[in-house]
């Protein structure tokens, strides 16, 4: 798995390819399970960790340890609705399909990567619903949010919230650039303007709610970050808000996870200052290990969410 | 993967307790009702005290859990260093520090709603500071492992939930939250704690599952899925009007305990001037009998020498407790 953009770089600078922190790619490979995926921290091996380990192999321009049973770990999750469950135990897909769908289609196989974006396609939050919104309107007189905000719930049959549809927009750019779809097309709009309807007062993004009750609820610095990623080629100028706030989150460092996203989101507008501090936070999970690793790679130039 | 042990069991030699055993559980009564008991003790700063006060907490009760594993639940909210958004540490280690000396195994595990850098939090919340090998002794509820545990009467729209192997295995779980107002659920106090115990690993940040399953429903089923429950809630320096995040600190100077979650979240309630019966998941776990002033034996503090008024928003104020 090569990332074009860093093998060119590389090969036109004559760089030995991609000098981001082959340490923090090490811990990852010794983090693996003897099954092939990748555990949080300790214990099982789940979806999401093991997704991020292999998008941070992609980066760093080799494959996975043991990819044979990496693979057939992954395929054992997918369920026979073509979504992906959090770890082989649970009978349910979930939002953990986005970050199937992340990967290379050559990853996992074309036909159960297309059957995961189908699933992808079909699944959206519960006020989406034309049954919900009828129920809505028949107790409070009028209907809830516009049918053109179309993001992704964690789990099915719940409302959608920011991550879930951050991670489903990414996946399906991705998809979009292989192979333009109007389907493909239309629902990632929806999905962005669902994201730019939940924006905080502040300008960033926390879970989903913006508001409760009538009071404004402030910004989380991972969904803010990974927000501005999912809107990379949106009107800068309607995102200024949120470029500052990441900006000011960034220098306040509170998880390495929110570090990565803020960079990322940020780099994907080409808004990382450039007086902006190494991270300093550690990396206390999987998954913090290998976004920080994603993001030092976008910095050089291979952004593994959107290529 | 759920556990045989029930609160009886640790309340052997405890005649208070073993008289409050088994009876929480939806809208169930009793012919004769045994009088839950509730500790409320005066501690009024997370001082060193605070230590001692524990152990006197866990002797009034009179717990048998020498060689048993306990799980202490704080509830872990948001990175704010000094606010009152989290249960405070320093309450967390010295009932850590009472349960070992009680000969107890004992290890601390939370799953926030909202925030995924769960160790993170705890460090932002001065967990690590004040708890020696936290991070040894810590488990994050979100990335456990997990088993499908089924509801037998369900009274949400829930019909099974995926729950961490950390907390099914434990023989004691102590639900530690802090007292708070709740812009959904009125107060969260032991019962909504339990919010944490499900896995955002399955079912997402926040777990969204519960809500639409009805939020005082699924905390009612949570409360009887584990009926090894027992709550110590933080009311040393609480939150009120928009709480559970956006409030203002309250001095409630109290630690509020027992066996019986129900009736100790109905005293808290009671502390901070709520209604028990309007908060609903109060009732459908444990019946108006469950809650009423009469059925609850109180140990330590006169509940009206504590009383506060936790200031409530707009939309909660028919929650207000008018005496008679």
């Amino acid at each position: 798995m090569a990332c074009p953009t860093v093998q060119l770089i590389a090969f036109l600078e004559g760089l030995p390819i991609l000098e981001i922190d082959s340490g923090a790619l090490e811990n990852i490979r010794a983090a693996q399970n003897p099954d092939g995926g990748w555990p949080y921290r300790r214990g099982g091996s789940w979806t999401e960790p093991t997704v991020y380990a292999l998008l941070a192999h992609q980066a760093g321009l080799t494959t996975a340890p043991r990819s044979a049973e990496t693979l057939a770990w992954l395929c054992a999750a997918q369920q026979p609705d073509g979504g992906w469950t959090p770890r082989p135990s649970v009978d349910q897909s979930t939002w953990v399909t986005a970050l199937v769908a992340l990967l290379p289609p050559e990853t996992i196989g074309a036909a159960r990567h297309a059957r995961a974006v189908k699933w992808l396609l079909g699944v959206s939050g519960m006020e989406s619903s034309p049954l919900l919104r009828l129920s809505v309107f028949l107790r409070d007189g009028k209907l809830p949010d516009a049918p053109d905000l179309n993001g992704w719930p964690w789990f099915p049959g719940t409302a959608a919230w920011v991550t879930p549809t951050c991670l489903g927009v990414l996946a399906l750019k991705k998809c979009y650039w292989r192979q333009p779809s109007t389907d493909l097309r239309e629902r990632i709009d929806q999905a962005q303007t669902f994201l730019l309807a939940r924006r905080c007062a502040d300008g960033g993004w926390n879970h989903g709610s913006a508001r409760a009750l009538g009071y404004n609820s402030d910004s989380y610095p991972e969904t803010t970050g990974q927000a501005l990623l999912a809107l990379a080629g949106r009107d800068p100028a309607k995102l200024e808000a949120g470029f500052r706030l990441a900006q000011r989150f960034l220098r306040e460092q509170r998880s390495a996870a929110g570090a990565a996203w803020l960079r990322l989101g940020l780099l994907a507008h080409q808004q990382l200052p450039a007086d902006i501090p190494l991270a300093t936070m550690p990396c206390r999970t999987l998954p913090d290990t290998a976004l920080t690793f994603l993001a030092a790679a976008a910095e050089q130039g291979c952004n593994v969410f959107l290529e | 993967m759920q556990n045989g042990l029930t609160r009886r069991g640790f309340l052997i030699g405890c005649p208070l307790g073993a008289a409050a055993a088994g009876l929480a559980g939806c809208g169930r009564t009793a012919a004769a009702r045994p009088r839950s008991p509730v500790d409320i003790t005066r501690a009024t700063a997370y001082s060193q005290d605070i230590y001692d006060t524990m152990r006197r907490v866990l002797a009034s009760h009179k717990l048998n859990v020498r060689g048993r594993r306990v799980v202490l639940k704080p509830n872990l909210v948001e990175f704010e260093p000094g606010s009152v958004i989290n249960t405070h540490p320093m309450l967390v280690h010295a009932t850590l520090e009472a349960f070992r000396e009680l000969g107890a195994s004992v290890a601390i595990a939370e799953g926030p709603g909202h925030r995924r850098s769960t160790l993170d939090l705890a460090d932002a919340a001065g967990y690590f500071q004040t708890i020696p090998g936290f991070e040894d002794i810590f488990t994050d509820l979100n990335l456990d492992e997990i088993s499908r545990v089924r509801l037998a009467r369900p009274v949400s729209r829930l019909r099974s939930l995926y729950l961490p192997h950390t907390v099914l295995a434990s023989d004691l779980l102590v639900s530690m939250p802090k007292m708070k107002t709740h812009h959904w659920a009125g107060a969260t106090l032991s019962m909504k704690n339990l919010f944490g115990i499900v896995p955002g690993g399955v079912y997402g940040w926040p777990k969204n599952v519960l809500h639409w399953a009805g939020i005082h429903q699924s905390i009612a089923d949570l409360h009887t899925l584990f009926p090894n429950h027992f709550a110590i809630v933080d009311g040393i320096v609480g939150m009120d009007g928009n709480g559970p995040i956006q409030g203002q600190p309250k001095a409630a100077g109290v630690i509020v305990s027992g066996p019986d979650p129900v009736a100790v979240d109905a005293t808290c309630c009671r502390i901070m001037q709520i209604e028990p019966a309007r908060i609903d998941y109060l009732t459908l776990a444990g019946g108006l009998e469950g809650i009423a002033e009469e059925n609850i034996r109180q140990i330590g503090e006169k509940l009206e020498t504590v009383e506060t008024r936790f200031e409530l928003i707009m939309e909660l104020r028919e929650l207000r407790r008018t005496r008679a």
